[in-house]
C-alpha cells in the first residue's frame, strides 16, 4: 500500500504583466538582461479583488472536469495570503468547492517549500489509513504584499494557485522526505506589520533596499544576498541527503526539480550539486517565481513534455521564507 | 588571476558595458541592482570560495574593496 499523485492543475489570474510593461514604469532597467539571466518575461497578478482562494478554485475547478470530486476526503491548504484571519481558509474551500463535508480540511502556512511539506503530509495521511484522496492546493498572492516601487520583487513574484490530487495506491510511488529549518532567518524574508507582532501602521515610512527597491514594513521584503547564500550553502547538500535517505544516486534520477525561484539561482545551485542541465528543470518564463506553486507547476510541465511512457523517478526541493525547506522522491 | 584578469572576469561575468577599474565604485555604476548583486556573489563563491553576506555588499565601494573583501591571496591563487 502506497501513495501516489494522480493529477495536478493550475492557474494562472488573467491580469499579464510582461518585461516591456516593467519596462514602461522602471524605463532605467535593463529588462532584457533580466529575462536573459533570472528566467522570467510574464508574470500573472490577482485582480484588486481576486484573492488567492479565488485562483485556488479556479485551479481546482479544471482538476474536477477529469475527476470525481466526491472522493476527496481530507484538503491540505499552502498559503501564506490567506482570505482571513480566521475561519482558516480551507474551509470555505470545501464549501465553495461543494467538497464532501465528512472531510478533513486545514491551511497550513509555508512559501517556497509549501508544496514538498504538502506532498508529504498527503502520503502520511493515506498511508496511516486517514485518507484516500487528498486534495493539495497551494495558492499564492504575494503581488498585494509588494510595495509599488519595489522593482526587483515585481520582476519576480506572480501569482497563481495548484491543485494535486494524491491517492493511495498498491505500490508506493512517494518516497521517503526530508525537512529543514532555521528560524534565526525568518526576517530574511517577511511581511513585518499587519499580524500579532507589529501592527499595520498606515504612516510606515518608505525603506530603501540593495540598489534601489523600496518597501516599507507594512510589505514584503527580501534579502535576496542572504536568501541567495542560504540556498546555495544548504541545498545541493540537501539534495545528496534526500538521495541517501531514499538508497539512490544522482544518475539514479531522471529529473531534478527544484522551487522555481529564479534561473540564475537554479543554475547556480545545479552548478554546486553537479547535476547535469538535461536533468534539471528550469523554466519560469512564463509565470514567474510563483512561491509555492512552482513545483506543481513545473512538474505538470515536465509531464506533459516528457517522451517517455514509464515510470520515472523526480526529486523535488522547495526553499525559502521561515527559513525552511524540505524535498523527496517522486515515482510517476 | 592577476588584479586586471580578475577585472576583465568582472567585467564579463556581470556583463557591464561600463569600463571599469580598481577605483570604480561598482554600486554607483548606472547599470549595477540587486541583480547583479546577486551574479557577484554567485561568481566569487564559485570562484574563489568566498561567500559574500548581505553586509559584506552593503560595505562594498570600489573593485580595491571587493579584492580586499574576498582575499587577495585567493585572487592570486585562482586560475
Amino acid at each position: 500500500m502506497g501513495a501516489k499523485i494522480n493529477a495536478i492543475e493550475y492557474f494562472f489570474p488573467e491580469k499579464l504583466v510582461t518585461n516591456d510593461d516593467l519596462k514602461l514604469e522602471f524605463p532605467d532597467h535593463d529588462f532584457s538582461k533580466f529575462e536573459q539571466k533570472i528566467g522570467i518575461r510574464n508574470r500573472y497578478i490577482a485582480g484588486d479583488s481576486e484573492t488567492a482562494l479565488d485562483l485556488a478554485v479556479k485551479s481546482c475547478e479544471k482538476l474536477f472536469k477529469e475527476h470525481d470530486k466526491s472522493e476527496i476526503d481530507y484538503v491540505l491548504y499552502c498559503t501564506q495570503s490567506p482570505e482571513y484571519f480566521l475561519p482558516t481558509t480551507a474551509c470555505i474551500l470545501q464549501h465553495k468547492l461543494g467538497l464532501r463535508k465528512n472531510i478533513g480540511a486545514f491551511d497550513f502556512n509555508l512559501g517556497c517549500s509549501g508544496y514538498t511539506y504538502g506532498v508529504s503530509l498527503a502520503k502520511s495521511l493515506i498511508n496511516s489509513n486517514q485518507a484516500k484522496h487528498v486534495l493539495l492546493v497551494t495558492a499564492e498572492t504575494y503581488s498585494k504584499y509588494l510595495h509599488p516601487k519595489d522593482k526587483s520583487n515585481r520582476a519576480i513574484f506572480g501569482d497563481a494557485a495548484s491543485s494535486t490530487i494524491i491517492s493511495y495506491s498498491e505500490e508506493e510511488n512517494i518516497g521517503n522526505f526530508l525537512f529543514g529549518t532555521d528560524g534565526s532567518g525568518f526576517d530574511k524574508l517577511i511581511v513585518r506589520n499587519g499580524a500579532a507582532r507589529y501592527d499595520f501602521n498606515p504612516a510606515e515610512e518608505e525603506l530603501v533596499y540593495g540598489s534601489d527597491n523600496v518597501y516599507s514594513n507594512n510589505h514584503l521584503y527580501m534579502n535576496g544576498p542572504e536568501i541567495f547564500n542560504f540556498t546555495n550553502q544548504v541545498i545541493p547538500g540537501f539534495t545528496n541527503e534526500i538521495l541517501t535517505a531514499n538508497n539512490l544516486e544522482k544518475g539514479d534520477i531522471d529529473q531534478f526539480i527544484f522551487h522555481q525561484a529564479n534561473a540564475f539561482m537554479l543554475n547556480t545551485i545545479r552548478k554546486t550539486a553537479g547535476i547535469e542541465a538535461s536533468k534539471f528543470f528550469i523554466d519560469l518564463m512564463d509565470g514567474g517565481n510563483t512561491v509555492s506553486c512552482t513545483i506543481p507547476i513545473a512538474l505538470k510541465k515536465y509531464l506533459d513534455k516528457r517522451a517517455s511512457t514509464h515510470k520515472e523517478k523526480i526529486v523535488i526541493v522547495g526553499f525559502g521564507v521561515g527559513l525552511s525547506w524540505s524535498g523527496g522522491l517522486l515515482e510517476l | 588571476m592577476n588584479k586586471q584578469e580578475f577585472i576583465s572576469k568582472l567585467k564579463e561575468q556581470l556583463e557591464l558595458e561600463s569600463e571599469i577599474d580598481m577605483d570604480t565604485n561598482l554600486k554607483e555604476l548606472d547599470e549595477w541592482d540587486s541583480m547583479n548583486a546577486m551574479i557577484l556573489i554567485g561568481f566569487v563563491s564559485d570562484t574563489f570560495g568566498t561567500v559574500l553576506k548581505a553586509d559584506d555588499i552593503k560595505e562594498m565601494t570600489t573593485v580595491e574593496s571587493l579584492i580586499a573583501k574576498i582575499g587577495e591571496e585567493k585572487i592570486t591563487a585562482a586560475s
